[in-house]
């Protein structure tokens, strides 16, 4: 199977559509198309070997095109609570600049999850966080809280779990955490010093380690379809997701993606899903109810699974 | 006083330290309390879930009445009164209290620095309007104080003692039950302010 790899494109809208073109001719994907004014930026899959021919077009078409390598990755960010002390500055800061290399970030605010003794996360919360890929969790300046009384929002969290703070300290600092990263405290300014910033860039690169390590990971035992393959044909056999309104209707995982349809209403029909193969989507995949809405979970099995990849 | 001569932020860590002073700086930028305020001391305590702070208060201004910031002309002929604004950042107050006095069918703005009203007591009600309080700062000070004193704190901390009197302001927010201790070492933070700086 050809090896893909995520690009983000920004350019005009003009002549985009050769772009789009090309690359169904190429076999890639598009995973997301924003257009904002007269601005167009197309998040997509491109094999390997043909990203010359795709830069040369998006040269002529006087664009950039920059490598993104969160795409395809949901994250959940995190904060204790939905209160002025941690939005908009710095949980929403966080979640925006995930967003560059091309991650598409959810926002949770545990209903109770602010201060030492008293936090506390629910079960439906840390189902809600486990249906993600990975955990982004924005805590405040004290190193007490951050090592001492902090980390048991982590318990019966399945996925990898990245912890912003105050204080510079070290990983293992943090019992449970997989990455920490300092200097994203708890601000009442929008995040845009240099030192700020380059915070901010380590989180991205230290997530974007993470996202490579699960996919390594994956690549021992392949996915049974990959994500953008599903993608692409829930958008040709269910027309119904071209009138959702919600940003990213189908948002990609890791290991599956996320429908934002009625579960009741669609679930037999992306069950039902056909591949040229001629196996349908139930046989390569757990179709579930998602705990955010009502949408629909899509968690692909695994090669060894079912015995066949398509 | 001058505005902010003492600004002090204690914590055992010298780092986290840093980390509230921007916060509390933030804040006092965005609800504009740096004039209002003297003296100020903040003491963190996380290991034992407490937040303390002292301000002392500079004084502010006295109540704006609408004379102070408009010109008030009656047009008995007319039947309506003209407010000529000259000061305009009282007038989302000032058209409050119109509104509820004359309702809100019987006041026009034809342009920014204009209201105008339609009464049938002309003279008198200009009269009146002239002394009329419009706003009284020591009132949203207070407002923005109490505002400013929950931002600042870390959200955990719902636990809380203040007081407020006079020029004087102290706030004691912890996560456990308050012991009587701290809020005595509050007020000697407060105390130590009296005297300290310039006078």
């Amino acid at each position: 199977m050809a090896v893909l790899r995520p690009y983000l494109y920004t350019g005009g809208v003009h002549k985009h559509g050769l772009l789009i073109e090309l690359l169904e001719d190429l076999g890639g994907y598009i995973i997301q198309k924003i257009v904002t004014g007269t601005e167009v930026n197309l998040i997509m899959l491109i094999p390997e070997k043909d990203i010359q021919v795709v830069k040369k077009l998006s040269d002529e078409l006087l664009g950039i095109m920059v490598e993104a390598p969160l795409t395809g990755v949901e994250l959940a960010v995190v904060s204790p609570t939905l209160a002025s002390h941690h939005l908009p500055h710095s949980a929403c800061d966080v979640a925006e600049y995930l967003r560059h290399p091309g991650a598409n970030t959810n926002m949770i605010g545990l209903a109770r999850g602010m201060g030492r003794r008293v936090s506390l996360s629910t079960d439906y919360e840390r189902k809600l966080i486990n249906e993600h890929d990975i955990a982004v969790f924005t805590f405040g300046s004290f190193s007490d809280c951050i090592i001492n009384k902090k980390p048991k929002l982590f318990e019966g969290i399945e996925i990898p779990i990245v912890v912003t703070g105050g204080p510079d300290l070290k990983t293992e600092d943090v019992p449970g955490a997989d990455l920490y990263v300092g200097n994203i405290g708890r601000t009442s300014h929008r995040l845009r010093k240099t030192e700020e910033i380059s915070a901010l860039d380590k989180l991205n690169e230290g997530i974007g380690k993470i996202a490579d390590n699960i996919r390594k990971q994956q690549a021992r035992d392949p996915l049974a379809v990959i994500p953008a393959r599903v993608m692409k044909e829930i958008e040709n056999q269910v027309p119904e997701i071209q009138t959702v309104l919600s940003p990213a209707p189908l948002t990609l995982q890791l290991n599956g993606l996320r429908v934002k349809l009625p579960y009741d209403e669609f679930h037999e029909r992306l069950e039902r899903l056909e591949f040229d193969e001629g196996v349908t989507l139930s046989e390569l995949a757990n179709i579930l109810r998602s705990k955010m809405k009502n949408y629909i979970l899509i968690k692909i099995k695994s090669k060894s699974d079912i015995g066949f990849a398509i | 006083m001058d505005s902010l001569e003492i600004f002090a932020v204690e914590s055992a860590i010298v780092s986290e330290q840093e980390f509230y002073r921007k916060i509390i700086e933030d804040n006092l930028a965005s609800l504009k309390l740096a004039p209002a305020i003297g003296r100020i001391k903040v003491v963190l305590r996380p290991e034992d879930s407490l937040f303390q702070m002292a301000i002392i208060l500079r004084d502010v201004g006295t109540k704006v009445t609408t004379i102070d910031i408009a010109d008030v002309d009656a047009k008995p002929v007319a039947g309506e009164i003209i407010i000529l604004i000259k000061k305009e950042q009282y007038i989302p107050e000032l058209l409050g209290k119109l509104w509820e006095r004359y309702g809100k069918a019987n006041i026009s703005q034809p342009d920014r620095w204009t209201v105008a009203i339609s009464t049938d007591r002309a003279e008198e009600e200009a009269a009146f309007l002239k002394d009329m309080m419009v706003a009284d700062p020591r009132h949203r000070l207070h407002e923005n104080l109490v505002d400013f004193a929950i931002r600042v704190t870390p959200e955990g901390f719902r636990v809380r003692y203040h007081l407020y009197k006079g020029n004087r302001f102290i706030f004691v927010a912890s996560e456990e039950a308050l012991k009587r201790e701290w809020v005595e070492e509050a007020e000697t933070m407060l105390e130590e302010l009296m005297k300290g700086g310039k006078t």
